[in-house]
């Protein structure tokens, strides 16, 4: 799942970062240690490190001198700055993957809908004047690119409500019970992971959630104060649904046009079969959610576990059967249909897939 | 204890950057006390008596050669210069390893910040924070937190593929690439031969597109959907990298977003939100049921199945017999 880097990163991130932590101390007599990791985006630990390291460099060719650098835990001091001559300090070029890792950020975000006009304005204006010093490091960052997916309306009223404050009403679309609700929400921050998602307390079910902004239907920021109990921020990155060890399980087994559901879903294991499909076991609070992918997977799979699901499915999908029966009457002679796989809807579930 | 890798990096950098003549191997090897340790002093120097021969002249070049390499992956221009007498030398002239002059405004600057901190794949979230180390040497201007003082967003660019560095090296650097290749309903993946042109990350989701040798067109990849190891082949690309790539367009062409017709279908009140905010057209029908119009496009069937009994196809006749088909199948268990 996790992408590794191919080679340890670490030692070519340091030697970049210290640098230009030569260039940049040598500018500013006793820096102090807090100001100067926060500016190079490092832990103290991690800045200090490098301090350990630069007192051993130098350009000690032919009797150089090594760069004088101490700290007295607080501030940084450098007693022999003509250690490196002025024009060795100056601030290196962007090196491509630099440029394009910069670059495809800022652009990305520039999409964000939701971004307040002032700072996208900031921000391409910030893209140009990098792009033109990168020169042509910048050339390859076309070959990289992201969009961020948000509805924008929703997204400025969320930013507002958590900038100011303030509790939200929301119209909420779960597609696991096909229903909209309303509930109110004390949003806590925004999180981008493909889609877009305001992470709240939310005062109906008491609990922490996250709610996806494309699934909100209505909003409207109220004026009571947003109280958000005081909870610990967890890292969303790897999968915004983290479900628990007491969570029943499911098993589904589908075919090989069914694979799609081990992209989809988090799952514990999934297991290859001789016909080339896959048995999933995954878990899940509510089971009864997962009718739907029941019912989307048609002849690509079937829930084998728990087996009130595969009934319910069963149940719903003979129900829905019998409304044909009159119309299917006309239809009759017709040639069997050819199947179709499965599709990306737009606001649909993250079940989403394509074939080709 | 060996010297850490960053102190010998940082020390070959600094004397490049410092000469103003070209430095030969020999005299760098001499000069930075990591090669020194490890290798001892090269080119004929006397070894010491509890020094092995010099055969560790192989594994210095092997291991300056790698140390010239990551100091160019962090954008160290370094020229190869030979003399007269045939030796040749090294050095990183100031004029071609200098930073433009560059100025951002604070606003510029925080912006920026809040885009460096969004990629969480390793190697991409740390040229980002280089390039921005680079910024501030250069005067970047610093008193504005990102996160404090501007949105309450925190965009994340998820990367989960083990494909997605090696196909960004491939397509930055113009090479050809093979990999196995499972398509989403097959059950064994195929060996496909790509020319890879841009990646492209949409709905959380990389895509790559490129030149696909065996078909001799272009195609469009998930990466999730690559098996095994990306390799790399020799050679140049056989066709043209077209000016501007469309992956998106296409993803969305698979996805069923292109929908060219439309669709009667029955609702029942209150259900299928999603179905409703596509509808183009909604009519009450009075017993508990609404009639909408929607569009038709590829996978319909499929979504218009997982409501059940709250949905009942109309029209066209392709598409109720496609729901029915799948409907049976699903009655069967």
């Amino acid at each position: 799942m996790a992408g590794k880097p191919v080679r340890p990163t670490s030692a070519i991130d340091q030697t970049r970062r210290m640098l230009s932590l030569v260039t940049y101390l040598r500018e500013r007599p006793g820096a102090r240690i807090e100001d100067v990791a926060r500016a190079f985006g490092v832990t103290e630990d991690e800045l200090v490190s490098d301090l350990d390291v630069l007192p051993m460099c130098g350009t000690s060719f032919r009797g150089g001198d090594l760069l004088d650098i101490d700290t007295d835990g607080e501030r940084i001091w450098w007693h022999n700055p003509a250690a490196l001559g002025a024009d060795a300090a100056e601030p290196l070029r962007l090196a491509a993957d630099e440029a394009t890792a910069l670059l495809v950020a800022a652009r990305a975000v520039a999409t964000l809908p939701g971004l307040r006009e002032s700072d996208r304005q900031a921000l391409l204006r910030a893209t140009a004047k990098v792009e033109a010093a990168a020169g042509e490091a910048a050339g390859a960052s076309s070959r990289l690119s992201v969009t961020f997916e948000s509805e924008g309306g929703v997204f400025a009223d969320v930013d507002r409500a958590i900038s100011e404050r303030r509790r939200l009403w929301i119209r909420y679309y779960s597609p696991a019970r096909d229903e909209v609700t309303e509930r109110e929400i004390d949003p806590i921050r925004l999180v981008s992971v493909g889609h877009t998602y305001v992470e709240a307390w939310c005062r109906r079910s008491e609990a922490r959630r996250t709610f996806r902004l494309d699934r909100v239907a209505e909003i409207k920021i109220l004026d009571e104060p947003s109280a958000p109990p005081e909870v610990e921020l967890r890292d969303l990155s790897e999968a915004l649904v983290q479900p628990a060890a007491e969570d029943p399980e499911v098993v589904i087994e589908v075919g090989p046009g069914g694979r799609w559901v081990a992209e989809y879903y988090p799952h514990d294991s999934a297991e290859e079969l001789a016909d080339g499909g896959l048995r999933i076991t995954l878990r899940t609070p509510d089971p009864a959610s997962l009718k739907r992918l029941a019912l989307r997977l048609g002849r690509d799979g079937r829930i084998t576990a728990p087996p009130e699901l595969a009934d319910s499915a069963r149940r719903a999908a003979r129900e829905a059967l019998a409304a044909y029966d009159g119309i299917e009457a006309v239809a009759a002679g017709r040639a069997p249909a050819v199947p179709v796989g499965p599709a990306v809807q737009d606001g649909q579930d993250d079940r989403q897939e394509q074939t080709r | 204890m060996a010297i850490a890798k960053a102190e010998r990096l940082m020390n070959l950098a600094l004397c490049l950057l410092g000469t103003r003549r070209p430095l030969s191997k020999r005299e760098l090897r001499e000069s930075i006390e990591a090669y020194v340790e490890a290798f001892g002093p090269g080119g004929g120097a006397p070894l010491g008596p509890d020094q092995p021969a010099s055969g560790s002249d192989d594994a210095f070049n092997r291991m300056f050669e790698r140390d010239k390499d990551d100091l160019r992956e962090l954008g160290l221009v370094i020229e190869t210069v030979e003399s007269l007498d045939g030796e040749v030398g090294y050095l990183a002239r100031r004029d071609s390893n200098r930073l433009p002059p560059i100025t951002l405004d604070a606003e510029e600057a925080a912006a920026l910040g809040l885009a460096a901190k969004v990629w969480q794949q390793a190697r991409l979230a740390g040229a980002a924070s280089g390039a921005l180390q680079k910024l501030r040497a250069a005067g970047l201007p610093e008193d504005v937190d990102p996160y404090e003082a501007h949105s309450a967003l925190e965009p994340r660019i998820p990367v989960h593929e083990a494909a997605f560095e090696p196909l960004m090296l491939a397509c930055r650097d113009r090479r050809p690439v093979v990999f196995e290749y499972r398509k989403a309903t097959a059950a064994h993946p195929e060996t496909r031969h790509v020319e890879p042109w841009a990646l492209e990350c949409w709905r959380g989701h990389w895509y790559l597109a490129g030149f696909d040798r065996d078909r001799g067109a272009e195609r469009v990849f998930r990466l999730s959907r690559i098996t095994g190891k990306v390799r790399s082949r020799a050679g140049r690309f056989t066709a043209p990298v077209p000016d501007v790539v469309t992956v998106r367009e296409t993803v969305a062409g698979w996805a069923g977003e292109t929908a060219d017709r439309s669709a009667l279908i029955r609702l029942r009140a209150g259900a299928g939100y999603p179905l409703r905010a596509k509808a183009t057209a909604v009519r009450e029908l009075g017993d508990g049921w609404d009639e909408l119009e929607i569009p038709y496009g590829h996978g319909l069937d499929a979504w218009l199945v997982e409501f059940g009994p709250d949905v009942v196809v109309l029209e066209p006749a392709e598409l109720r017999a496609d729901v029915v088909d799948r409907l049976r199948a699903v009655a069967k268990g």
